[in-house]
């Protein structure tokens, strides 16, 4: 058999999702003609309560605590809260025109403001403060996850597309059936709407790509359970054991960080273009996991993950690895500021819409994923923890800003790689994205290492002690 | 001025910024741009830029939905949306 014939057979084993005869078959079962486009929404509907009530009663306490009938209770008061709050909301964006000037022009912060108050609230009052109080706990540390996808829902809005949507079409992506973060894996209804499959042609398609993600999903747990075996040595992984515990024992980046006499520093800088891998290989597969169920529920929308180790700019970089966190940023911080403000100077423009997304936005959202530490008010911890991101955020911004330029200045033009000088500029360039990500890294992996700390690692990974 | 005129200039204009290595001769209104390949993801906010010095257009009060930038008949849209209004 030829490289080329192997070449071959891999791609049609590999996509199999784009084929025709695979698709004609599919698009003729009984399970595709009965899965309507409506018959689905319906089902994301009524499941969109069971994971509403699920992920209330999972945050409020673990499960073996529900004996106590006042536990129950908590969940039970905020469910009604959280969906009269949507509801509000979806009469916002459907009427968004006769809403007051000043919500017009800043749509997102009352509801961002209602989050910070009820915070407040729980600052000034004792822990002990009653049913109310945890009541309102849940309602603050719950609200993080639905504050971006009803960011999405008064985008819709804003933009005039909400006028005559429904309810219930709405409540499909603010608590979704197929999971996720508080990052709106999906975005909202407008881009749902866009991807969806309205023919069992489409919907087969879809059902098919959605399958090849939940395929890659275990494809690439397995090279993580490899990896923490074969190459990180973690006592933990089963694997290791299988193998009479063979390792090449690279420690992970936040023990080298913590403690850089644990390797020298070649191995270091191995480490710290492993996490980059390691990274790469949880978020794919988790975003594949969320963006898998969508397609199968005939929502054919982009992947999250896309071969990002490939990518040869920063930007793309981004692109490429978080794609529904990047449109979340861009969408909700980039494009207002782009379009608002700074107009007469261009390059100044851009500075100030990759700073709001990538710094401003970046480190807002990661404030808000600290809900819990926040709603107890711990915060010489929380400082700890996200003192470190603001670094992170700052190189991150700036870097976005450098790349988003360089792509400006070669005016949509791609470089080639045809000749051997070529592809190795394109090598080069591959390079120097591992590595600006890898050094990243390096600002976010080991939570509890202070700032001081991880500078003196930053600056030992070029030989400066 | 007519949508086939306003279709005329945006073409002229996608053209001086497309992908230089982008071989396609013909772009169908419902066509994604930057799927197709013919221009690349920042050149949503050069079609802004356009938008808003060829029109006059100010998006800082009437939002815009970035997929609107998509293909030139959404591109269309928005324009004639604008210069009827």
């Amino acid at each position: 058999m030829t490289i080329k014939a192997c070449q071959s057979a891999f791609r049609s084993v590999s996509q199999f999702h784009e084929n025709e005869r695979l698709i004609g078959w599919l698009k003729s079962r009984p399970p595709v003609l009965y899965f309507t486009p409506e018959r689905r929404r319906s089902i994301l509907f009524f499941g969109a309560f069971a994971a509403g009530m699920i992920a209330l009663f999972h945050r409020n306490a673990p499960w073996k605590a529900y004996v106590d009938p006042e536990i129950w209770l908590v969940p039970l008061i905020n469910f009604p809260l959280f969906l009269g709050l949507i509801y509000l909301v979806y009469l916002a964006a459907k009427r968004f025109r006769k809403l007051p000037a000043a919500i017009r022009r800043r749509p997102h912060l009352p509801l961002h403001l209602l989050f910070w108050a009820a915070m407040t609230v729980l600052w000034l009052t004792p822990s002990d403060a009653g049913l109310w109080r945890q009541a309102l706990v849940l309602f603050t540390v719950s609200l993080p996850y639905l504050l971006w996808r009803l960011g999405y829902l008064i985008l819709s809005g804003q933009r005039g597309k909400a006028a005559a949507s429904r309810f219930r079409d709405h409540l499909i992506y603010l608590w979704p059936l197929w999971g996720g973060t508080n990052t709106p894996f999906g975005k909202g209804l407008d881009y749902l709407s866009r991807c969806e499959a309205k023919t069992p042609e489409a919907y087969a398609r879809s059902v098919l790509a959605g399958t090849k993600l939940l395929l890659l999903v275990l494809l690439w747990e397995a090279a993580k359970l490899v990896m923490g075996a074969a190459i990180y040595g973690d006592p933990k992984n089963p694997l290791l054991s299988q193998w009479g515990g063979y390792s090449l024992a690279i420690p992970r980046l936040k023990y080298v960080a913590a403690d850089n006499s644990l390797a020298s520093l070649p191995v270091t800088w191995l480490s710290l273009y492993l996490e980059l891998i390691w990274e790469t290989l949880d978020v794919a597969a988790n975003g594949h996991g969320f963006i898998g169920g969508l397609r199968l529920f005939g929502f054919n929308v982009f992947r999250n993950t896309y071969k990002p180790l490939l990518a040869e700019s920063t930007i793309d970089y981004w692109s490429r690895y978080y794609y529904y966190f990047k449109e979340l940023m861009f969408e909700l911080f980039f494009f207002p500021t782009y379009l608002r403000y700074f107009k007469a100077y261009p390059k100044f423009r851009m500075f100030a819409s990759v700073f709001a997304a990538a710094f401003v936005g970046n480190m807002y959202y990661h404030v808000l994923r600290e809900k819990n530490g926040l709603a107890a008010g711990q915060f010489r911890r929380l400082w700890r923890r996200l003192g470190p991101r603001i670094w992170y955020c700052l190189i991150f911004a700036l870097g976005i800003f450098i790349s988003m330029l360089h792509q400006q200045k070669r005016e949509g033009k791609t470089e080639t790689a045809n000749t051997a000088r070529e592809k190795l500029s394109k090598l080069g360039r591959i390079a120097w994205v591992w590595t600006y990500f890898g050094l990243l890294n390096v600002w976010s992996s080991a939570v509890s290492l202070p700032v001081a700390g991880r500078v003196r690692f930053f600056f030992s990974l070029f030989g400066l002690r | 001025m007519s949508r086939q005129q306003h279709r005329e200039e945006l073409i002229k204009f996608l053209r001086s910024i497309q992908r230089r290595d982008s071989a396609i001769k013909e772009v169908d209104d419902s066509q994604s741009l930057v799927e197709s390949g013919l221009i690349d993801s920042l050149a949503a906010l050069q079609i802004v830029s356009y938008l808003e010095e060829a029109y006059k257009i100010d998006f800082g009060d009437n939002a815009i939905d970035p997929g609107d930038l998509r293909t030139v008949g959404t591109i269309l849209d928005i324009i004639e949306r604008v210069t009827t209004s």
